[in-house]
């Protein structure tokens, strides 16, 4: 039946067309979702008013939309800079965590003046962040071991760190749970600014964007990033610093993964806790595939994604939903996203003529 | 099936066969026959169109123009399956087998419908009978992963018979075995010829040919230039002659003026990135102003020899002197600074990237000595600027400074390539099959930019399958097979016949 149905690569996607397949992918998204919703008994007008209103109408709505917009836009960036050199870092998660460990550390022992505590926590967590990935870089690079499985499998190391410290050394002595005691609120915690739970992480993730896009649009080095994640061969042979390239965005991919663990600890919790980097790594590929690495998109997509979280967080506290219905609409958008993304990259294309298509004059031999 | 066979000597004929690829024609007017019980070789250099004509009969290929007759009735093959029900087989060059997958649950695959087999255990006991019989190594348990080329190759010609064919074509089968191996296959080759099967036999190897073929047909450029030969008619140097072409009236090259001795290989042993051996042992001296060209069938170890001459790979042994100074085991990036330049055989794959725009392209390997700006901002007005006057320069058509590389042609890629490699610095050119693929006008750019190129001085070196290019450019003509040098002349005294016989070897 689809025999004569092709898919034909657009050459050039003109940037409307790219906007209306998103809008359409997520419009159709919220309509497959709005029936999954309405299934599970939930009222029409009350779906408006989650959906529409409350994520990005509502002021109180907004700030906590871009109160998860915040590390979901630095794991975007992050998940960004590794996978344009299709290093796969799926271990986002395990950066997060170690930078928020390292953040902790500073924190606990009150390490470094007052003065400029909280931006050693940082600093910290990115480095943490860095080294954490490092290793299987350093695997991959000297000895061709593949990074998915590493970067994954010390994701979990990381977790299972966490846990060691937070069940032992670190348990908080004051209540006896499983977390660190509560930063300094003066000086290791990022201040409100003002607007619900939103705090001044939000600057980190936006300058991060702005850093961002001058690094890939501005500097030699994205310039090299653009041409090493295309094709690694022609840019070594054409002299360009391949090697060098892809080392420098792994390890920023790290240090922004371990900043992201650091911003949710400093700027939410106030204390590590086991939850904190959950769920982190998906959405941060999605929000990275669905931008296709451009730093302005990321943000937009994490906003967008944040949107969402923020909604099933609502449905799941005033509406009883279970958890799964939540994820379930969560990953219909998601998918709908991507499924628009392949029909920005795609047209497709019906055939009248039957006839094999090796006849084609199209074929390449 | 067999009884039919008796009633017409010819078992497949394809008749004034023409297929165009892009416009550019693979096969023009080709024809070719092959009868029961015989074995025909099918002989020409790369591209000249032999496993096109194959693919042809095969099914693969849907040809603009031709007859495909089978047993002297005409025939309509417009699939592969439609190959197989005429008893059509072919063992292709890159083996279509799954990996994973065993050998019999390959086989259950392609001929579980022929055997009349409904159980994995079928096809492995009818395999084992059928190896038996031909007295070939086969174990249907093993994975395809875990076993020899060679013994892909087994499995291959099995299905091939397993499917029930009775028109065998073989594309090159000896060029990845060693010489027992090869030996094996052309023995089994002439088993199932006398037989009674029809074998077709495409090959570069003179021996083989003369050792076990009973009629040729050699192809040049898609054309026949020999059909139907009996083989008892013809030598191995009319042969090589057929192949390459014949001496037309040379042209007058002016007489290059070469300077002292300017790039030099010593000994010089590489693998591939595989880690193969590719390179064994070669040694030349590319003078200043000199075009030192490189002839030899392709996969000879060029491709190894071109990487290591730029870097992309670190040679095993020997070394690359340039002006005196050793560069064999640099960078590409500290290679590229002393001058060299370079062209891959494959300019979409090694040159140009083909998701950059134009003139990203151009720039790319002058942005790291901080010609176009500094770490903090790349000057992409300079590099606009400065590609545009390429462009005009070179005449690239279809090009602006923001046209996406991906969308030029063939011709005008290579152009864009050629005006970023032949700069002001460049001192060795490496230029690797730089025609491949160019109509007439593109390949005289790249001709007079060669030939320009050496005239300031710079020693060039010209890797090419194609013998008309190397003999008209080169002052010094090396041949290349099996990883070494085989034979090196002068101009004045290189002959088409002598290169084609070395090309295809004497071993």
């Amino acid at each position: 039946m689809l025999d004569n149905v092709y898919l034909v690569v657009r050459q050039q996607t003109p940037v409307w067309l790219r906007a209306v397949t998103y809008l359409a992918g997520i419009a159709a998204g919220i309509c497959v979702s709005a029936v999954i919703l309405l299934a599970s008994g939930i009222s029409l007008g009350a779906l408006v008013n989650e959906f529409i209103v409350f994520i990005f109408l509502d002021a109180g709505g907004l700030s906590q939309t871009l109160t998860s917009f915040i590390p979901l836009g630095l794991v975007g960036l992050a998940a960004a800079a590794a996978i344009k050199l299709k290093f796969w870092n799926i271990g986002i998660e395990g950066q997060m965590w170690v930078g928020a460990i390292a953040g902790t550390f500073v924190a606990t022992y009150d390490i470094g003046p007052e003065s400029i505590r909280l931006p050693l926590m940082f600093l910290a967590a990115a480095i943490a962040g860095s080294l954490w990935i490092g290793f299987p870089a350093l695997l991959k690079l000297r000895y061709g071991v593949n990074e998915i499985i590493t970067t994954l499998l010390l994701s979990y190391v990381a977790l299972l760190l966490v846990q060691n410290l937070l069940f032992g050394v670190w348990r908080d002595p004051d209540s006896g749970f499983p977390a660190s005691p509560l930063y300094d609120p003066d000086v290791e915690q990022l201040a409100k600014i003002g607007w619900g739970p939103l705090h001044s992480g939000l600057w980190i993730v936006l300058g991060a964007g702005v850093v961002w896009w001058w690094l890939m649009n501005i500097s030699r080095f994205g310039f090299f990033m653009d041409c090493v994640g295309a094709n690694p061969v022609a840019a070594k042979l054409s002299g360009l610093p391949v090697l060098a390239t892809i080392v420098g965005a792994v390890i920023l991919s790290g240090g922004l993964a371990g900043v992201a663990g650091m911003v949710i600890v400093a700027g939410v919790e106030y204390r590590l806790t086991v939850h904190i980097a959950e769920g982190f790594t998906f959405s941060s590929i999605v929000i990275a595939f669905v931008a296709r690495f451009n730093p302005i998109g990321v943000l937009v997509a994490a906003a967008i994604i944040g949107g969402v979280y923020t909604a099933g967080d609502t449905l799941k506290v005033f509406y009883q939903l279970p958890n799964a219905t939540v994820v379930l609409i969560q990953s219909v958008i998601l998918l709908s996203i991507l499924i628009a993304e392949f029909f920005s990259r795609y047209h497709v294309k019906i055939r009248k003529s039957g006839g094999a298509y090796w006849s084609s004059s199209s074929s390449t031999g | 099936m067999v009884e039919a066979e008796k009633k017409h000597p010819a078992a497949l004929q394809l008749t004034g066969i023409s297929k165009k690829f892009d416009g550019r024609p693979a096969l023009d007017l080709a024809s070719f026959e092959v009868r029961w019980g015989e074995i025909h070789s099918l002989l020409g250099e790369n591209g000249a169109g032999k496993s096109t004509l194959m693919n042809v009969a095969c099914g693969l290929y849907a040809p603009d123009e031709g007859r495909v007759a089978v047993n002297g009735m005409q025939v309509r093959i417009s699939k592969p399956a439609d190959a197989i029900r005429h008893g059509i087989g072919m063992v292709h060059q890159h083996y279509k087998l799954v990996e994973r997958f065993t050998t019999a649950e390959n086989l259950f695959l392609s001929c579980a419908s022929h055997l009349g087999a409904s159980k994995i255990e079928q096809v492995a006991r009818a395999i084992i009978e059928k190896s038996q019989e031909l007295e070939l190594d086969v174990n249907p348990y093993a994975r395809i992963a875990d076993i020899s080329v060679a013994e892909q190759q087994r499995v291959e010609i099995l299905k091939m018979i397993l499917a029930g064919a009775r028109i065998l074509i073989l594309d090159e089968p000896t060029a990845v075995l060693t010489d027992m191996e090869s030996e094996n296959i052309l023995s089994l080759l002439r088993t199932m010829a006398k037989d009674g099967c029809a074998v077709v036999l495409i090959t570069h190897k003179l021996r083989e040919i003369l050792g076990c073929a009973d009629r040729v047909t050699v192809m040049r450029a898609g054309q026949n230039v020999l059909t139907n030969a009996d083989v008892s008619t013809v030598t191995r140097g009319s042969l090589a002659k057929a192949m390459v072409g014949e001496d037309i009236a040379e042209k007058t090259r002016p007489k290059r003026k070469l300077g002292k001795s300017r790039f030099e290989v010593k000994d010089l042993y590489s693998r591939d990135l595989a880690n193969n051996r590719g390179v064994e042992g070669v040694s030349f001296q590319v003078k200043s102003g000199e075009i030192y060209g490189i002839a030899g069938i392709g996969g000879n170890g060029q491709t190894q020899l071109a990487n290591a001459l730029i870097g992309m790979v670190q040679p095993d042994s020997g070394d690359i002197l340039l002006d005196g100074s050793s560069i064999g085991y640099c960078t590409v990036v500290e290679r590229r600074a002393a001058g060299l330049r370079f062209i891959p055989a494959d300019r979409f794959q090694g040159g140009i990237i083909a998701d950059q725009l134009a003139y990203e392209n151009f720039c790319m390997t002058k942005t790291l000595d901080g010609t176009y700006g500094t770490w903090m901002r790349l000057d992409r007005r300079k590099m606009r600027r400065d590609t545009a006057r390429a462009i005009e320069e070179y005449k690239i058509r279809g090009c602006q400074t923001e046209t996406p590389s991906r969308l030029l042609s063939g011709g005008n890629a290579q152009k864009l390539l050629l005006s970023r490699e032949l700069d002001a610095n460049l001192t060795v050119m490496i230029a690797h099959s730089p025609t491949r693929g160019l109509d007439v006008q593109a390949c005289n750019v790249v001709y007079d930019s060669l030939l320009r190129a050496a005239d300031k001085g710079a020693a060039c070196m010209l890797i090419s399958e194609d013998i008309e290019e190397v003999l008209a450019l080169s002052s010094t003509v090396a041949v290349m097979s099996r990883g070494r040098i085989v034979g090196e002349f002068t101009a004045d005294e290189v002959t088409r016949e002598k290169i084609g016989e070395l090309m295809l070897g004497h071993a």
